[in-house]
């Protein structure tokens, strides 16, 4: 059982590229027991896709305008769905932990790693619950989704929510019901993506905050920054895997 | 040709099989937004597919598919089958 305390990871702007390749190294630290549980706070540079690890490039981005706006698709190391992001516009965070902290059974533990989540969101009196398998649902869409990757000894944990979302342009980067583009597509889209500012009066960073406190008042948590081995490693990562064709666009 | 067949699992992901047959089936790509660990589990499950004769029927590849070690979340072995039976 470990007792290594829990670290918060809350600072440092960068590359979807970078960010993808962060979660390959801060998982394999978690693994090899060099680091404890971690949250980490995502903050981005520029607009992206986080496209899941089986997903097929082609089918899921509309490839000429992603390329014309030079908009990163990068690839995770989690299975799911593809989520397009805007700087400031999603709440993105990672929890890294040993296995001995997640329950065996996977629809499980996707319920059991967004509680903490939803009852610091529920404190902004914004109103959420677990849709299984992996979404945190308001009852007019989904604020957001969470995907896992485990290795033998630990259990990555990564959530993307929706906080002021340009709806508009998600649906021209992402192939969403491409074969039927109409009013009552964007509708229908504009209806499953709930946004936390549709629904609550909280900055980008209130919610943050929210987060964090929820992980500290279970946790006891303490705040560090990344190290430069870790943002080495990680850069590394992305000439290897996450900056390249033939990873992004193996499928 | 290329054939391909995708559905949405109810309470689960999407998963689409694309086929290339010759006189057998040749490559085969399952992609879509489903789980599996281990993730290079989902090129098991291509292979298994892969090298039947194309009036293969549904219980040989299940069986085959249902061989491979991996856990599949959103999605099951028999979906596989159904899609690639649809496929072909």
């Amino acid at each position: 059982m470990t007792d290594e305390p829990w670290m918060i990871i809350d600072s440092g702007t960068y590359s979807e590229p970078v960010q993808q390749a962060l979660e390959r190294v801060l998982l394999d630290r978690v693994d090899s027991g060099e680091i404890g549980p971690t949250l980490r706070v995502w903050y981005r540079e520029s607009p992206a896709v986080a496209l899941g690890r089986f997903q097929s490039f082609a089918d899921e981005v509309a490839v000429e305008y992603v390329e014309s706006q030079e908009i990163d698709v990068v690839r995770r190391i989690t299975g799911g769905g593809a989520m397009f992001v805007q700087p400031g516009a999603v709440v993105t965070y990672s929890l890294y932990l040993p296995t001995d902290l997640v329950s065996d059974d996977i629809r499980q533990s996707y319920a059991d790693l967004d509680q903490w989540a939803l009852e610091a969101l529920r404190g902004l009196d914004l109103d959420v619950h677990h849709e299984p398998l992996n979404d945190i649902a308001h009852a007019e869409g989904k604020i957001g989704g969470s995907a896992q990757r485990r290795t033998d000894a630990a259990v990555l944990h990564h959530t993307t929510m929706s906080y002021d979302l340009d709806i508009a342009e998600m649906l021209r980067v992402l192939r969403i019901g491409e074969e039927k583009v109409s009013d009552k597509a964007i509708e229908s889209a504009e209806r499953r993506v709930a946004r936390i500012t549709d629904h609550v009066d909280a900055s980008r960073s209130a919610v943050i905050d929210a987060l964090k406190h929820g992980i500290r008042d279970r946790h006891g948590a303490n705040e560090r920054e990344l190290t430069d081995r870790e943002l080495d490693s990680a850069r590394d990562l992305v000439g290897e895997q996450f900056g390249i064709d033939e990873w992004n666009r193996q499928l | 040709m290329t054939p391909q067949a995708s559905k949405k699992v109810p309470d689960g992901k999407l998963v689409r099989v694309d086929i290339d047959v010759e006189e057998r089936i040749d490559t085969v790509t399952i992609t879509g937004d489903f789980f599996v660990e281990p993730p290079e589990a989902r090129r098991d499950l291509e292979t298994a597919i892969e090298g039947h004769p194309v009036d293969v029927d549904r219980e040989t590849i299940l069986a085959a598919l249902e061989a491979v070690e991996a856990t599949l979340i959103g999605f099951a072995a028999s979906d596989l089958a159904d899609l690639t039976m649809e496929a072909l």
